[in-house]
């Protein structure tokens, strides 16, 4: 962080911004007391994966792109497999897709846990970060490293590692687990949901500044569940789109200041993806142990302030949580386990559109086959450079209404203001060194 | 008597993969009551540090003005380890951080060793560069050394 006086107006500055995945960088300028400025810089290369995807087989994007993160490498297999699929005009099945929820489900318990336990809860907590936490909270933290393990091991048995699951192909799985493999993780899962019950009842203690945002929020909704896996795109503003039309609602545009592409919504302009959007829009598909315990924490129906998105995380490993017990149960109590782990998908020519719920957020890639499976085009959008311009909009009306704090205490603070998105840097091909320049 | 080495790092980001390179070929050496597992992401260490008596972690590492192909070997002792950005790994909590957090909840082992591998470049779909390749045999002996001296002791 650097400080710097120059004239009238102040210059804050974060070179590496500390508790967020990835590396980037904030930089927010005042002038004549005015916040003139908000950029958010990303340095990840852009689009490498996008290139590197050219040319190479139908089947490759799943393994290819899981790559790209190490935290939510199943949202990237899970978007590739449905667009690829979509593509060759191929159905999966329901065994299949009930699967692909429960490794999802497996991903947004690491992935949520780490970011409310590692990174968000000591901003709220009043320390520096995770380890000095550690000291004074260690039940705190075992409690999240606990959660975060169930998560791993969901991942582990059904995607067949921990990180970047190696189970998971184009059509299906390699293997589905056994029933009994599957009813051995219950209890430790039952264990997690009790667990993620007590992380909303932590977050929910937290203070939270006043900070109702009104931005446009936007997720994918389905006739019956939470949205994870699958299903199609809902706006606040009242819009509903097929994932095949998110080219249409969506356009990509450059900035200067970023590698990553921000996204626009036609006629709205910046838009949110994740938690806070998910659970506003579909706060009715909440299963009812999450419902109770997102009514305990007093959320209600809908929620607009990005702080309180450590709640509604919290709620969504609940949902988490509770969805892989359902799943669980109802595998083991049909034939599903004899099914067939995977369907054939042949190569064809043909576009092909995926979307899911990635922890942080709506995650997008469209394909072009040509007609022996060769990948022409490969686009991909990952939900932080979708929240990237909403992000600098929270942080200049943030920043203008604390201009009286000093520069060291306002930038801790618009670095907490960041981690409310979760940003994933390393995804956002796309992402983050906070510099709030005050000069 | 169980003793683990961890590679840690992303195989797809240049010189970041060879902490997994490393680990990839002591576990071929099949040392016995040695077990190796790769990871990219560092926090993950903290699940594998408690209740071990010997573990070695394999990073990529930059230091000012060093040298890539460099290899480091830090032993971890009693005093907190800098949190400067040492270990390159993308995320938000590097090795570093995630030794620190086992420390604060009593997690480390009874030994633990960093051999760091000072990185040239960790692009995003780079190859390993050639100074790293060259010395990766000797960041195998670095750890099976440090492995070696718990069993002479």
């Amino acid at each position: 962080m650097t400080h710097k006086g120059v004239g009238e107006g102040r210059e804050l500055t974060a070179e590496t911004l500390a508790r967020v995945e990835g590396e980037g960088a904030m930089r927010v300028v005042v002038h004549d007391g005015l916040v003139t400025d908000v950029q958010l810089r990303i340095y990840e290369p852009p689009r490498f994966f996008e290139a590197m995807l050219r040319g190479r087989g139908h089947t490759e994007p799943p393994d290819l792109t899981s790559r790209i993160c190490g935290i939510c490498p199943v949202a990237y297999e899970m978007s590739a497999c449905h667009a690829i699929e979509d593509a060759c005009g191929v159905d999966i099945p329901e065994d299949i897709a009930l699967m692909r929820r429960l490794l999802y489900c497996g991903e947004w318990i690491e992935s949520h846990t780490l970011h409310v336990y590692l990174l968000h809860a000591p901003d709220f907590l009043g320390y520096p970060g995770a380890i000095e936490m550690a000291t004074d909270h260690p039940d705190v933290v075992e409690r999240g490293l606990r959660l975060k393990q169930a998560g791993n091991a969901l991942m582990t048995l059904v995607g067949g590692r921990a990180v970047h699951p190696v189970n998971v192909k184009v059509g299906g799985f390699y293997r589905f687990p056994t029933r009994a493999e599957l009813g051995a993780l219950r209890p430790r899962l039952q264990g997690a949901l009790d667990d993620a019950l007590a992380t909303v009842t932590m977050a929910s203690g937290f203070e939270f500044p006043d900070f109702e945002q009104d931005h446009e929020y936007v997720s994918l909704r389905t006739d019956h569940d939470y949205p994870i896996e699958a299903g199609s795109f809902v706006t606040s503003s009242g819009h509903a789109f097929g994932v095949d039309a998110f080219g249409d609602w969506v356009a990509e545009e450059h900035v200067a200041h970023s590698n990553a592409l921000h996204a626009r919504l036609r006629d709205a302009g910046p838009y949110v993806v994740g938690p806070l959007a998910r659970y506003t829009l579909n706060h009715d598909r909440l299963p009812p142990t999450a419902r109770q315990a997102a009514d305990a924490a007093g959320l209600g129906a809908t929620c607009r302030n990005p702080f309180r998105s450590i709640v509604v995380r919290a709620v969504e490993i609940v949902v988490a949580c509770e969805e892989a017990l359902r799943i669980i149960d109802d595998w083991s109590d049909g034939p599903a386990t004899d099914a067939a782990p995977a369907v054939e998908v042949p190569a064809r020519a043909g576009t092909g559109h995926g979307a899911t719920e990635a922890p942080r957020g709506t995650l997008y890639q469209r394909y072009e086959l040509a007609a022996d499976g060769t990948v022409v085009s490969a686009q991909i959008v990952p939900p932080t450079s979708q929240n990237q311009a909403s992000i600098e909009s929270d942080l200049r009306g943030f920043v203008q209404a604390r201009l009286h704090l000093d520069t060291e205490e306002l930038t801790r603070q618009c670095e907490q203001a960041i981690r409310n998105y979760d940003p994933c840097i390393s995804c956002a091909t796309h992402f983050l060194d906070l510099t709030v320049d005050e000069a | 008597m169980s003793a683990l080495v961890v590679g840690i790092g992303n195989p797809s980001r240049g010189d970041d993969a060879v902490g997994p390179l490393v680990a990839e070929r002591v576990a071929r050496l099949g040392l016995v009551g040695v077990e190796v597992v790769t990871h990219d992401e560092p926090l993950a260490l903290v699940e594998h540090l408690a209740g071990r008596d010997d573990v070695v972690v394999v990073d990529a590492v930059r230091s000012s003005g060093g040298r890539p192909g460099t290899v480091h070997v830090i032993r971890v002792g009693p005093a907190p380890l800098h949190r400067d950005p040492v270990a390159l790994g993308s995320h938000g909590l590097g090795v570093v951080d995630a030794v620190e957090l086992a420390r604060a909840l009593g997690r480390l082992p009874r030994r633990l060793t960093l051999v760091g591998v000072e990185a040239e470049g960790v692009e995003v779909g780079a190859a390993v560069s050639d100074l790293v390749r060259d010395r990766l045999e000797d960041a195998v002996r670095a750890v099976v050394e440090s492995l070696r001296e718990r069993v002479d002791r």
